[in-house]
Formats: structure tokens, C-alpha cells, sequence
């Protein structure tokens, strides 16, 4: 299996991030919907991390099941974590200025979504968009 | 041992047969086949019986199987059929063979019921497959017709195109109608697209959220959505839902919603003269007589 | 850095997006369609994103906010082109930019603001 990764330093890096994303998206097959939500949601998770953590990692897989191929996206990174995880998943909620539409809108947009966070240890987003 | 309860079945297939079709019968009221006529029932029993042996005698032959299987579901008899009567056949095999033996102990029925279970198993196993499979395949079929007919857009006029829904709709075809209406209206450079709901039969939360969504997707695009279609029972639901649908235009038919796409893209409809100023000759010219 | 230029055509100013835009362009963008509306006392813009293949909520309330500034200034702006696929995407991360006018081309989007301003 296949693995490639991004690193999230400075802001650029989330437009190198969502590039290769969509890359990826095309080489797997997704249909030019599906590509655009998943590089969207890379785009949200990379600026997430440059944002609340700093600095982070954007990490992609192409998995394979039974009947079915997908792209699997790792958000990591080695911030403040989250304390309440039901908050930040609830549509409008933000503490930067911003929509507030960034992890309950990913979760629309793909098909799986988990995340795992600690305070002050850092935060685990990921998520498997499959191929229709 | 194995090949002894074979010998013992088949030295008296005879009598397992008859044992098996009385038993057959007895299933046959009030159950599954009893639309079906005593001759039908009782050839196919007997041709049941037979694949169930060629079956234990070839270990498994699958030709004679797979025709009987296809034989049974053309004439769409139900697959509790086989399963009872692969049951009884273990049932009375077993009954048969305890009956014709003297000394019996543990191992021995053990034994027995081992060879009997392996016998029918791969029948088991050959007609469910052939069962499911067949299901699947009509479902699958089913599955394409249904997206096919899904959402067909139709230009009407320049800049107005129409979107008929008719059936239920799941988040799967919500997803491909959202598709297919964006799509055409750049296609088709649609100014106006009337969404007509008349043959959604149910129209709760769930399908009233996907309407919306299309429609302010086709906002975005930079088109306005009419939803036309509105029944009076549909009108009640959604406002009884709590259903904001202020956003966007709603009229009670296409005609309406027709009209007033046009008066969105600036025409009217005018009526052609020419029909009464031809009457209006006719009369004229037979009073100058 | 990337800039994204602004033409002018009489009362109206004219963008068209065609470029990757990364967070930093679109504040910078942000400030110069503000000035320029500030310098030329356009009453119209039209934004035309017909090669723009993803919005982010980012970008989008760049946008929108856009939107609402030029209109305080006096200016409304008109978004062209949004593409089916980015149109999907925004309603699934629940963006619905209520306020934004938005047309099928640039040719419509300044029909659209001829209509809006009743000129």
C-alpha cells in the first residue's frame, strides 16, 4: 500500500496539501465531485492544524476492501488537543472567527470520519472517503 | 462407515422415496406451494428426490442441480421448498437407517448423522447460492432501471429547463439528482430550473432536506430553482414539519411555475390573433352574400 | 505572491479568479478590491470563479465577507461561475453564502447587476 505525506509548517503548505490530495483523488478514480470534497476536506484538516497546532502532519493511503477502493486521509498533530470533541463537531461552533463549518463539514463530505484527541498531546483526525 | 449407510440408502431408495413424498405432502396444505397443482407438485417431488440422489451418488454432481435450481426459480417457488425438503430427507434417512440397524450406540448415530449432514450439505449450500444469486442479480438490475429513469432533466425553452421526481427519494438519488440538475443547468444554460415534486409521493424531513439543498446548490451555480408540484397534503406536511422552504419560490403546478419562469427571464405569452380575425372573415365575408 | 487582478469596464469592476488561491492571496485580494472600490467609486463588481475547482469555509468566508464589505461601501458584487462540483461541496460543509448574489457567467452577472441597480 502506498503512503504519502505532507508536512504542515506554514500556510502554503495547506495548498501543497490539498494538491496532492486531489492528485490523489483523480489517480484513485473519484468522480470530479468527489474530488473536489475530498481536497476540500484536506484543505479544512491541513488549515486546522495550521490554525490550533502549528505545526502537523497530512498523511494519504489508497485502501482496498472487498468490493470496494478508497482514499484514506490522517490529520496528526501534536497541538493543545480538544477538550470537548461533541463542541467542535456541532455546526457553527468556532474560536477562531471562522464559519465554524470545518469538522462537521468534513464529516458531510466523506464517508468515514474519527477522531481522537487529548489535551495537550495532540489530535488524530481520520477519515476514508470510498470510491462510488 | 460412510460407504455402508450409502449402500443401505440406496439398496432401498425405494422405500425412502415413498417415506420422503408422504412426508412432503403433509407440508403441502396451507404452505407455500399449495396454489400449485397435485400433479405439478408431485413430478417435481419426485424430480427433487432424484437430483437428491444423483447429487449423493456423484459427491456433488452440480449439473443436474443447477438445472433443477433454475428450473425452480422460473417457476418462482419459494427457497423454503428446498430447505424443507432437504430437512426431511435427513430426517427420514436418519429414521430409515436407526430402524434397519441392530446395535446402536453413541458413535454409531453420531456417526450417522455426520454422513447424512455431509451428504445434503453441499445440495444446501449449491441451491441457496443459486437462489441468492438470482436475487441479487434481479436486484442489481432493478438498482440501474431505477437510476436510469432517476432524474431526467428537460430543456423547455431557451434558459428554462424542467426537473420531474417521481418516486421515493433516498440519499443515494438525492445525491445523483443534485448531480445530474447542476450539470444541466450549465449544459443547458438554464436561468430557471422548475423542480417538479407531483410524483414524490412522500415528502417528510429527510426529502424535504434534499430539495432544499439541490435547490440552494442551483442558487450557487448562479440559477434560481421554482419547486412546482406542491399538492395540498404536501404543503400541510412541511409546514406541520416546521419545513422552512421561504428561500426559494414555490408554486402549486408546473403551468404556474412555467409562468413565472418566464416572467423571470423577461417573456410573456401572447395569444395569437390570427385565429378569431380568420372567424371574423369567415362571418364577414358569408353576411356580404 | 500571486495577485489577482481587477479590471475596470465604467461603473463596474471585473475579477476573474484563475488561480489556486492559498489563504494569503485571497486577504490580500480582500484589500485590494476594497481600495479599488474606494478609488473608483465602482457600484458593481462581478467575481467570476468559473476556474476555481475548490472553495474551502475559508475561502468562502473570505467571500462572503467580501460580499458584505463591498455592499457597505456601497458596491454590490455578484459571484459568476461557481462550478457544479464546488456548488456541492459548499452545501455539504453547510455554507450557503444566503446573501450573495450569484449569476450562471460574467455575461449574466452584469445583467444581474444592471437589474439590482435599475440602471
Amino acid at each position: 500500500m502506498e503512503k504519502s505525506c505532507v508536512s504542515i509548517k506554514i500556510e502554503l503548505d495547506i495548498v501543497a496539501a490539498r494538491q496532492l490530495g486531489r492528485e490523489l483523488a483523480k489517480q484513485v478514480g473519484f468522480s470530479v465531485v468527489d474530488q473536489a470534497r475530498f481536497a476540500t476536506a484536506v484543505s479544512e484538516l491541513a488549515r486546522n492544524i495550521y490554525l490550533y497546532a502549528d505545526q502537523g502532519e497530512i498523511s494519504f493511503d489508497i485502501i482496498k476492501n472487498m468490493n470496494q477502493s478508497g482514499l484514506r486521509l490522517t490529520a496528526t498533530d501534536k497541538g493543545p488537543g480538544i477538550r470537548d470533541i461533541s463542541q467542535v463537531m456541532q455546526d457553527g461552533y468556532t474560536t477562531s472567527g471562522g464559519l465554524g463549518a470545518g469538522l462537521p463539514g468534513v464529516r458531510r463530505l466523506m464517508d468515514d470520519f474519527d477522531i481522537i484527541s487529548e489535551e495537550n498531546i495532540g489530535t488524530t483526525v481520520t477519515v476514508v472517503k470510498w470510491k462510488r | 462407515m460412510d460407504t455402508k449407510f450409502k449402500k443401505i440408502v440406496f439398496e432401498n431408495s425405494d422405500m425412502i422415496v415413498n417415506m420422503w413424498m408422504k412426508e412432503i405432502e403433509t407440508l403441502k396444505d396451507g404452505n407455500y406451494t399449495s396454489s400449485v397443482s397435485d400433479e405439478l407438485f408431485e413430478s417435481t417431488n419426485r424430480e427433487f428426490v432424484n437430483v437428491i440422489f444423483s447429487s449423493i451418488q456423484h459427491r456433488g454432481s452440480t449439473h443436474v442441480v443447477e438445472d433443477f435450481s433454475e428450473k425452480l426459480i422460473n417457476l418462482g417457488w419459494p427457497l423454503s421448498y428446498i430447505t424443507d425438503g432437504l430437512q426431511v430427507f435427513r430426517r427420514v434417512t436418519i429414521d430409515f437407517i436407526l430402524s434397519h440397524t441392530e446395535r446402536i450406540d453413541s458413535t454409531y448415530i453420531s456417526e450417522l448423522i455426520r454422513s447424512v449432514d455431509l451428504w445434503t450439505e453441499p445440495l444446501i449450500r449449491q441451491l441457496v447460492n443459486e437462489y441468492s444469486g438470482s436475487w441479487e442479480h434481479i436486484v442489481s438490475l432493478q438498482r440501474v432501471a431505477l437510476q436510469e429513469l432517476s432524474a431526467p432533466l428537460i430543456p423547455v425553452m431557451d434558459n428554462i429547463t424542467i426537473m420531474p421526481l417521481i418516486g421515493t427519494i433516498d440519499t443515494e438519488r438525492a445525491k445523483l439528482i443534485m448531480e445530474n440538475l447542476l450539470d444541466g443547468v450549465i449544459k443547458h444554460n438554464s436561468e430557471v430550473v422548475l423542480m417538479d415534486i407531483t410524483g414524490v409521493p412522500v415528502v417528510d424531513t429527510m426529502v424535504a432536506h434534499h430539495i432544499i439543498q439541490a435547490a440552494e446548490a442551483v442558487r450557487l451555480i448562479g440559477s434560481t430553482c421554482i419547486l412546482v408540484g406542491i399538492r395540498p397534503e404536501i404543503a400541510q406536511t412541511i409546514v406541520n414539519l416546521g419545513i422552512n422552504l421561504d428561500k426559494f419560490p414555490t408554486q402549486s403546478s408546473l403551468k404556474k411555475g412555467f409562468s413565472a419562469a418566464l416572467n423571470m427571464t423577461g417573456r410573456d405569452i401572447v395569444e395569437n390573433q390570427a385565429k378569431h380575425k380568420q372567424i371574423q372573415d369567415m362571418i364577414d365575408s358569408l353576411s356580404r352574400e | 505572491m500571486k495577485k489577482i487582478p481587477i479590471l475596470k469596464l465604467h461603473d463596474y469592476l471585473l475579477v476573474s479568479i484563475q488561480t489556486e488561491i492559498d489563504d494569503q492571496t485571497a486577504m490580500q485580494f480582500q484589500e485590494d478590491l476594497l481600495q479599488k472600490i474606494h478609488v473608483t467609486g465602482a457600484t458593481g463588481v462581478v467575481i467570476d470563479l468559473t476556474s476555481v475547482d475548490m472553495i474551502d469555509s475559508f475561502i468562502a468566508k473570505v467571500l462572503g465577507d467580501v460580499v458584505t464589505m463591498s455592499d457597505l461601501m456601497g458596491a454590490t458584487v455578484v459571484l459568476t461561475g461557481i462550478q457544479p462540483a464546488v456548488a456541492m461541496t459548499l452545501i455539504d460543509l453547510g455554507i450557503h453564502l444566503q446573501n450573495v448574489p450569484t449569476a450562471l457567467d460574467i455575461e449574466q452577472g452584469l445583467v444581474k447587476l444592471h437589474q439590482e441597480l435599475g440602471a
